[in-house]
């Protein structure tokens, strides 16, 4: 059972018992709940780092700090999947150029992930679009991103709950899901709020990596939702400066570099859990992972 | 000659002094963390004794709960950046009514208001209070799901 990646799972233990008359099986049944976080590490630097130990870490859950571990390895994800929301609305035009040449870098450059993992979606007016979905490389930007109309609404929250809900569509467990947001953090439009797209993106086990292309020194309220954005998915911020091929290698790296930690959960307490990563030693150590995670008032469901 | 005998009491005085000192720190496990309002700089241990609600300077701290064998401390930083590795064992030591915590190699502790302070006993009497009525809460919850589960 999976929910907003915290696994629940129920364990059954098989024992025997020996009757005089009629031999029975007898099934001892537990239900077993059990937390898992996938997360990645950077130092302060900004180096992720790959050699990371379970001693290295504790989890706060709620408030409770958990340092006992069911499990902790190399994350099992075995692939990307990849959507570009790209902001097309009348707040950037002036930069809609180079954010689209950012976009098509992104995808250039990206090697290491296979043409099919990637998807381009762009939003302005009242709803998003999507530009291209597995055959990106081949996009002709000229001729299929869509012009820019000057004075465009810009619906950034409703895009990111269309973008988290197509990633989720493959429904593949061992893809790790990532947004890449082209964005001033500006909304002027949707029907959801901010809340509404970080628990969707949440929901959908999405990261969101948001490169924030307002003018330089990004004293913006925009950039405080992008930053916002990126902390609660275990997502990373960028400002656009530091250049399309750096965000992709950060995504690279994280995905390389990601563990999974399991540990029991630590109180049964409904509604949702807020969970940080904290070092139990080198306090230059941050970790990304999701802002938490739901727990049911009835896990079965 | 002298300098021999003043080498000797130095000698004689430097386990001693270590001793002491070693014996001002005190161990313990932080169990809980949280954000929280920042209290006052001034009297928060006072007001905390006597009742008085701590004033809210609008910024977050973090608050932990600090057990020892025999005394449970509630502590909180002084801004948001006060934060403990949260290393199995923490060691720290009382000055001036504040917990202070020195971060492995950071050169000045860091200092605590205490918010609150539990006998261990009582502390863990009044958890298993909770954790009683937490799993009885569970337990009901449980039920009730299954009773609809039945119906269905």
């Amino acid at each position: 059972m999976f929910w907003g990646g915290a696994i629940f799972s129920s364990m059954t233990c098989r024992g025997f018992a020996q009757d005089a008359a009629t031999p029975a099986e007898l099934t001892l049944r537990s239900d077993v709940a059990e937390v898992r976080m996938t997360f990645s590490t950077t130092d302060q630097n900004n180096r992720v780092i790959a050699t990371l130990q379970p001693s290295d870490f504790a989890i706060v859950d709620q408030d409770l700090v958990v340092r006992a571990f069911r499990s902790f390895a190399r994350s099992e994800y075995a692939r990307l999947d990849v959507a570009v929301l790209l902001d097309a609305s009348g707040s950037i035009t002036s930069q809609f150029r180079q954010e689209r040449s950012n976009v098509l870098q992104v995808i250039a450059q990206s090697d290491g992930v296979p043409d099919e993992s990637f998807s381009v979606i762009s939003f302005r007016d009242l709803r998003p679009a999507v530009v291209c979905e597995g055959n990106c490389r081949s996009l002709n930007a000229a001729a299929e991103f869509p012009a820019v109309v000057s004075g465009g609404q810009t619906p950034l929250y409703d895009s990111i709950v269309f973008g988290s809900r197509i990633l989720a569509r493959g429904n593949d467990l061992h893809a790790r899901k990532i947004l890449v947001l082209f964005s001033d953090g500006v909304d002027t439009i949707s029907l959801k709020s901010l809340t509404d797209a970080v628990d969707s993106a949440l929901d959908n086990d999405v990261a969101i990596y948001s490169v924030d292309i307002s003018a330089p020194p990004h004293l913006y309220p925009g950039t405080l939702v992008l930053r916002n954005l990126a902390v609660n998915t275990g997502g990373r911020y960028f400002p656009v400066e530091v250049g399309s091929a750096k965000v992709l290698d950060a995504i690279l790296e994280d995905f390389h570099a990601a563990y999974t930690v399991a540990y029991k959960l630590p109180s049964h307490t409904t509604g949702f859990h807020l969970v940080r990563i904290l070092p139990t030693h080198n306090l230059g150590l941050q970790f990304h992972c999701r802002r938490g995670y739901y727990y049911p008032s009835n896990p079965e469901n | 000659m002298k300098r021999c005998l003043l080498l000797i009491v130095l000698f004689c005085a430097l386990p001693i002094s270590l001793a002491a000192e070693n014996r001002s720190q005190e161990e313990g496990t932080i169990i809980r963390m949280r954000m929280t309002d920042c209290v006052s700089p001034h009297h928060a241990f006072m007001n905390a004794m006597s009742g008085v609600g701590q004033v809210a300077t609008g910024e977050l701290c973090p608050e932990y709960v600090l057990v020892t064998d025999k005394v449970v401390y509630v502590i909180i930083g002084k801004g948001s950046d006060h934060l403990v590795p949260l290393a199995e064992t923490t060691r720290f030591h009382f000055q001036n009514n504040e917990v202070l915590i020195r971060v492995d190699d950071a050169r000045r502790e860091s200092r605590f208001h205490v918010k609150e302070m539990a006998l261990r006993l009582e502390w863990d009497r009044n958890q298993k209070l909770v954790d009683a009525e937490a799993t009885a809460i569970m337990h009901r919850h449980l039920e009730g799901a299954v009773m609809v589960e039945a119906r269905q």
